[in-house]
């Protein structure tokens, strides 16, 4: 039998990586990645706000907290970005100013916080050791989820990235399936974040799709070898963990975002 | 694809000839900067009509108008008919290693505002993949990545694509960027006995000199429809100067059609 703790973190490594499998190569393929950090720091700002409620005495769960600051900040970003036809660095754009506005209300909703820059510290940093059996259950069903979409959603998430242009012109409501992305995206972050911390969810969610795309031969290869890259390093953080006083989410990452620079450097 | 339900009975009537495509007096517009004004034009059942201009005249502005992907500031489209839309390539995602035969089927799948809940091809529609993959000579790459592909062979998937869907109207924006000379006359050749089957064609193209034989009318837009008929009519140098600021030459061929000396300005 294994420790509950290590049992937790094993578990939250496995959705981490179905995660980043799916909704990473679907952002990877609509080159939305930037939306990703953007994201990330809308979560921080709302699971800072549900320690500060907390702090006032009433419950929230910390991830549910992100979850929504994430979700809004995303569909603000498509919202800003609308009516760009097929021009996806001007959407860029709208989720660069976004994401200044996300992680100015973070630094301020962090800042507020006296009692527990400990949690702070956890939310930033993330300690996959740490999970809760509650954190744990919530990546479960936001896991499923991301899951039952990408299944329904499959074919017309590829054909909208594929070429925009043509999936409208076919009928298609584009507009409609890139807000799904973005809450999709919102979900897979706030799922990411509970294991590895804000600062390492870009690492974890881009890097292993990114990497999969390089030597891809078809689409069916670049989601089954991001969903490897992304449970080797998590596997890897954790072991390495118990040999060495290392956080396992800071080697993971580091092992996730290594592969691309290896792979590019294989590719030239 | 959009269907616009219209009774084509009354329209035959009306008419006598059978309009596919009735662009009336339209202006297109992106954020208030308008790109197309006030053009109208008629485009009947097997035309073959090239539409022609110099970068930003509002070719693909057009073309979208007829598709229905955005909405004339004024004025009204009207379509009778199935559509398939070929876009320019720099509107294609490069990077998404799709399967050739995947690429092409995506406009059965799409057909249609309704979902569909089954991935799986029809036996009938699997054949519709594989004729539209042959015709334009890219059977044997049917299971290579897109992304393998040089840039003529996606341009020809792409068109591969638009003609799975068997429509009444075809929509293509330069559909000859990048493809080597035999298969160009191979596709044109298609084109032509597409047209002559009675399915409407509309290319926007910037050299119009290896169709001008099967051509039925060119447009030639710069912002506004500068001319639209038949070649020998709007390959004048009166309007090329209008379109592109110089007049370009033109010659006469042995089977005494015009041929425009420069495809383009551009080339
Ligand atoms: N999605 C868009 N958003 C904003 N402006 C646009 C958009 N698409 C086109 N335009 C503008 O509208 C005008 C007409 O563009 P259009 O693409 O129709 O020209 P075109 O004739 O197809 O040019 P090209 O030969 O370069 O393909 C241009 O000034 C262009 O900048
Ligand atoms: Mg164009």
């Amino acid at each position: 039998m294994l420790p509950p703790f290590l049992e937790r973190a094993l578990l939250a490594v496995v959705l981490i990586s179905v995660n980043a499998s799916l909704t990473g190569t679907f952002t990877v393929f609509r080159n939305a990645s930037f939306l990703v950090a953007g994201a990330a720091h809308a979560a921080l700002a709302g699971a800072a706000l549900a320690i500060i409620i907390e702090e006032l005495g009433f419950h929230v769960p910390v991830l549910l907290g992100g979850l929504v600051f994430a979700v809004i900040a995303s569909l603000a970003a498509g919202y800003a970005g609308k009516g760009k036809l097929n021009r996806v660095e001007d959407l860029n754009t709208a989720i660069a100013v976004s994401f200044a506005f996300s992680m100015s209300l973070a630094v301020l909703f962090i800042s507020m916080i006296r009692e527990y820059a400990a949690r702070v510290w956890g939310l930033l940093i993330g300690d996959l050791f740490l999970i809760s059996y509650s954190d744990l259950k919530m990546m479960f069903f936001a896991t499923l989820t991301v899951i039952l979409v990408s299944l329904l959603f499959y074919r017309a998430f590829m054909f909208v990235s594929f070429d925009q242009e043509v999936a409208l012109a076919y009928g298609m409501n584009v507009r409609l399936y890139d807000y799904l992305l973005l809450t999709m995206i919102a979900v897979s972050v706030v799922v990411i974040m509970g294991g590895v911390g804000a600062i390492l969810v870009f690492a974890m969610f881009v890097a292993p799709s990114a990497t999969a795309v390089k030597f891809a031969r078809s689409t069916g290869f670049v989601f089954a070898m991001s969903f490897l890259i992304s449970l080797f390093s998590g596997l890897f953080g954790i072991y390495l963990s118990f040999q060495l006083p290392f956080s396992p989410g800071a080697i993971a990452a580091l092992t996730a975002s290594s592969t691309y620079f290896v792979s590019a450097f294989l590719k030239n | 694809m959009r269907a616009i339900k219209t009774d084509e009975g009354e329209n035959r009537r009306k008419t006598g000839a059978e309009v596919k495509v009735e662009v009336k007096n339209i202006t297109c517009a992106y954020n208030g900067h308008v790109a197309l004004k006030d053009v109208s034009m008629d485009v009947m059942r097997g035309e073959f009509v090239a539409v022609m201009g110099p970068n930003g005249s509002g070719k693909t502005t057009l073309l979208r108008a007829i598709a229905g992907m955005i909405k004339p500031v004024k004025g009204e489209v009207r379509v009778y008919g199935s559509i398939s839309y070929m876009p320019q390539k720099d509107y294609v995602n490069p990077n998404i290693p799709m399967k050739v035969w995947d690429v092409v089927a995506m406009s059965i799948l799409a057909k249609g505002k309704k979902f569909r809940w089954s991935v799986k091809l029809s036996e009938e529609e699997k054949r519709a993949v594989e004729e539209a993959l042959r015709a334009v000579a890219m059977f044997e790459f049917r299971n290579a990545p897109f992304t393998d592909l040089s840039g003529g062979q996606q341009q020809r998937v792409l068109l591969a694509r638009a003609l799975a869907t068997k429509p009444d109207i075809l929509l293509l924006d330069e559909p000859f960027n990048g493809v080597d000379l035999p298969t160009q006359e191979k596709i044109i050749n298609l084109l032509s006995e597409l047209s002559s089957r009675g399915i409407t064609v509309i290319t926007v193209v910037h050299n119009v000199s290896p169709l001008i034989h099967h051509v039925s009318k060119i447009a030639l837009l710069n912002k506004t429809l500068i001319a639209y008929g038949k070649p020998e009519e709007v390959l004048t140098a009166e309007n090329t100067l209008r379109a592109y600021g110089v007049s370009i030459p033109v010659t006469v061929c042995e089977e005494g059609y015009l041929h425009p000396l420069f495809g383009d300005i551009h080339g």
